[in-house]
């Protein structure tokens, strides 16, 4: 048992996630180089673990708040990242994403972990603007200046430019499908 | 041999994006405690979870054609573990009046054979005004069954589903 192996489920800046089956006494920078996602001598990348949601959970009235989901120390073995647990791993080099989010002309604001999914940071947006409930389940992503409204599985990480660790959205009513 | 639409559905079964989802419990491919053996391709029955309502099952398996995957998307519809055919109308999920939910899931077109969603074939193919109505909801050869079952898995999960 303590010796099964683990899917695990990597996330890197702009690609589809990959699986890749670890032990858990494997070192978690093995399995991100067998995997290719950092190379030997990647130094400026940071792993996070886990899918962080502290977001939903901050007070309502905060403006600008942001996330405290810390990088972890690569050296360390899968079992002491407790990954049995945690499954998802993120390759970065934006250690926080400032997301704004505009919706009827003003704008919510807060730098969240690249490990997010968009459904944590849709169900943010909704608490902000005040669309909780029934009524706002059918409010959405859409990037800004564009049609792509992403998945609420995908993670903030894989969207954003590692250039700018910035992105925006607005948050728009799903259409129903008529005709 | 199996046909190359038939391979990359199954590459995609396999991806990372599908695997989360299996092990987050949010959706997966029937097992053989519902049916010996998957029905012939191009068909597959796959299951996708449902949040908690009174006297309402914890997840739905749907019945996806998926021919010339993933030229085109999948069609179906909820399919009855029981009686292995097509879920009878009166068991299927039931949303708020007018919401979106009802319009997807709706019975009274096309028999209820298929789901009123830009990502289901037949829906998509009497709705080419869709394109343009809905372009974040256009199926091209980049999209998954991951797609589809996160679709289907967001109206189960939401407070417009009311139960069964």
């Amino acid at each position: 048992m303590a010796d099964q192996e683990l899917e695990l489920f990597i996330h890197s800046q702009g690609e589809r996630s990959r699986l890749a089956v670890a032990s858990p006494r494997e070192v978690l920078r093995d399995v991100l180089v067998r995997a290719g996602v950092i190379k030997e001598g990647d130094h400026e990348l940071l792993v996070f673990v886990g899918e962080w949601d502290g977001a939903v959970r901050e007070p309502v009235e905060v403006e600008d708040g942001e996330d405290q989901h810390e990088p972890v120390n690569v050296l360390l073995t899968i079992e002491a990242l407790e990954l049995h647990h945690h499954r998802h791993v993120h390759v970065h080099k934006c250690k926080r994403v400032a997301v704004e989010v505009n919706f009827t002309g003003h704008t919510k604001r807060h730098r969240f972990s690249p490990a997010t999914t968009i459904g944590v940071v849709t169900q943010w947006a909704r608490r902000k603007f005040k669309l909780d409930g029934a009524a706002g389940a059918e409010y959405v992503l859409r990037i800004c200046g564009s049609t792509k409204q992403p998945r609420p599985s995908e993670h903030l990480g894989e969207l954003v430019d590692s250039r700018t660790c910035a992105i925006c959205f607005d948050l728009v009513k799903e259409v129903t499908p008529q005709g | 041999m199996d046909k190359p639409d038939q391979r990359l559905f199954e590459a995609d079964l396999a991806s990372a994006a599908f695997r989360a989802g299996v092990q987050k419990g949010y959706w997966g491919l029937a097992g053989t405690d519902v049916l010996p053996q998957q029905p012939t391709w191009p068909l597959r029955i796959l299951w996708i979870a449902a949040v908690i309502r009174t006297n309402a099952p914890d997840r739905y398996y749907v019945q996806l054609d998926s021919s010339d995957y993933r030229a085109v998307p999948p069609t179906g519809t909820f399919w009855d573990p029981a009686t292995k055919s097509l879920l009878e109308v009166a068991k299927r999920p039931k949303g708020r009046p007018d919401s979106r939910f009802a319009k997807v899931f709706r019975t009274d077109w096309e028999s209820g054979r298929a789901f009123y969603h830009p990502y289901d074939r037949v829906a998509a193919k009497g709705h080419p005004k869709w394109t343009t109505e809905q372009p974040s909801l256009i199926w091209d050869n980049n999209h998954t069954i991951v797609d589809y079952l996160e679709e289907i898995h967001l109206l189960l999960d939401c407070g417009d589903y009311l139960g069964r």
